[in-house]
């Protein structure tokens, strides 16, 4: 149906009921064997409704101004890590400078530059919904402490937990706690636990690298980092942000 | 998360607060984008859904209608999750590469209904927000009841102007809608009303 101005204000005189009694008649007698024009009014009927409810359409706008917003910042955090690099190479031009302990300070680059990426990169990694129906009481209560962050009991629940290979989510909560908990070979082994064929090998492999990176052993995650590349998943972006970083 | 801290979500999120409302919103962003994202969703997918489930959110705290059986972040997050699962279901093309867990206890099943239900609305909105300042004036002072003469003179344009733009808008409104691949596969199974 070819949509005219004229159709048009057929329409919304059909649905504000401001059209003159001979063309309602005329319209109603077309809406009821027109199929197009029936299919037309429902979605201009759809549009009065939704979009005449301005509250709603203000929040979601502000929603997506927040949306922005938020962006924004992640970017600015990025940046901002960036800018930290640059820091410490003017900083160690200083250092140079006046000759002084040039080897300790590159040290102390590289383990601040390392950890400055761990911090903007590392999000711990996000808990199961703990409702789920098949959820031991035992393990929506580890759920709880992790999302709550008491990553010591987490650690002592897990520990002990029977055949915690089989459940790789638990292992990830495990080595996620390892790692807020400073014992970061501990993190390795349960990250590097996670096999190449399993469904979350992949988040595996991105924690692992991040579990390098808080050792300051940036040779170690980078080539974590471009196996996650080629892996081409939801980490890949990610990662070769992070290996931009790196090779600055 | 205590009940008065929830509390004070909710009404911050009805009252459009925007401090509480970046709060809520940082604070769950990772989760649900991990879930999406992990189940071939993309980052605009991700906009999509949590926006949506905030904007459900809203209108039933306006209906006064909103029952929470969990918390507010369980049910937040079951809400996502099942526009989520909607999605994919009704766009066959997307590749499902593994199976999704069903959080459907998370949620009852009217509210599940009701999801099904908004999924229109949330295009329509999507893409009037899309539209130029002043296509969106005029078009909200129509939805609004205004006649032709009443939209011309609040908005400055001669009569005959205003119902030429007004169609314009409305019908590269409708255009947007019609290409949204929400909008088709909702087209082409309808749910029911």
């Amino acid at each position: 149906m070819e949509r005219t101005p004229e159709i048009f204000e057929k329409i919304e005189g059909y649905l504000t009921n401001t059209l003159p009694q001979e063309e309602l008649i005329a319209f109603e007698k077309a809406l009821a064997t027109n199929q197009e024009l029936q299919e037309e009014v429902e979605k201009h009927r759809m549009m009065h409704n939704v979009l005449g409810d301005q509250d709603t359409l203000d929040f979601k706008e502000k929603l997506a101004r927040i949306s922005t917003t938020i962006k924004e910042e992640e970017e600015e955090k990025i940046v901002t890590t960036s800018s930290f690099s640059l820091y410490w190479k003017v900083a160690a031009s200083i250092v140079i400078v006046f000759g002084a302990g040039t080897l300790y300070w590159y040290i102390s680059k590289s383990q601040n530059k390392t950890q400055n990426l761990y911090g903007s990169y590392y999000q711990a990694f996000p808990a199961e919904d703990n409702t789920r129906g098949n959820t031991t009481n035992e393990i929506q209560k580890v759920i709880k402490q992790y999302t709550n962050g008491v990553y010591d009991s987490v650690v002592i629940a897990l520990e002990n937990y029977p055949n915690l290979e089989t459940q790789k989510r638990l292992q990830l909560y495990l080595g996620n706690s390892y790692l807020n908990l400073g014992q970061e070979k501990k993190a390795i082994n349960q990250f590097t636990a996670i096999s190449e064929t399993d469904r979350y090998y992949e988040i595996g492999q991105w924690y692992l690298s991040l579990s390098y990176l808080k050792l300051n052993k940036p040779k170690k995650t980078i080539p974590i980092l471009e196996e996650i590349i080629a892996y081409n998943g939801v980490y890949k972006a990610k990662a070769i942000k992070l290996l931009k970083e790196l090779k600055k | 998360m205590s009940s008065t801290e929830e509390r004070k979500i909710l009404e911050g999120i009805v009252a459009g607060d925007e401090v509480i409302i970046t709060t809520f919103y940082k604070q769950n962003l990772q989760y649900v984008r991990q879930y999406i994202l992990q189940n071939s969703g993309n980052e605009a997918d991700v906009e999509d859904v949590f926006q949506d489930a905030l904007v459900l959110i809203y209108q039933k705290l306006k209906a006064d209608s909103l029952e929470l059986h969990s918390s507010l972040r369980t049910y937040f997050y079951g809400v996502c999750k099942n526009i989520w699962r909607n999605r994919l279901r009704k766009n066959k093309k997307m590749v499902i590469t593994e199976e999704i867990p069903d959080d459907a206890e998370s949620i009852p099943p009217a509210v599940i209904e009701y999801i099904a239900q908004k999924e229109q609305e949330h295009v329509y909105r999507k893409h009037f927000l899309k539209l130029s300042d002043s296509c969106r004036e005029i078009l909200q002072l129509l939805f609004q009841g205004k006649s032709m003469k009443d939209i011309a003179t609040i908005t400055g344009y001669s009569e005959g102007y205003t119902r030429k733009k007004k169609f314009d808008c409305k019908r590269s409104l409708i255009q947007m809608i019609e290409k949204d691949p929400i909008y088709q596969e909702l087209y082409l199974t309808p749910e029911k009303k």
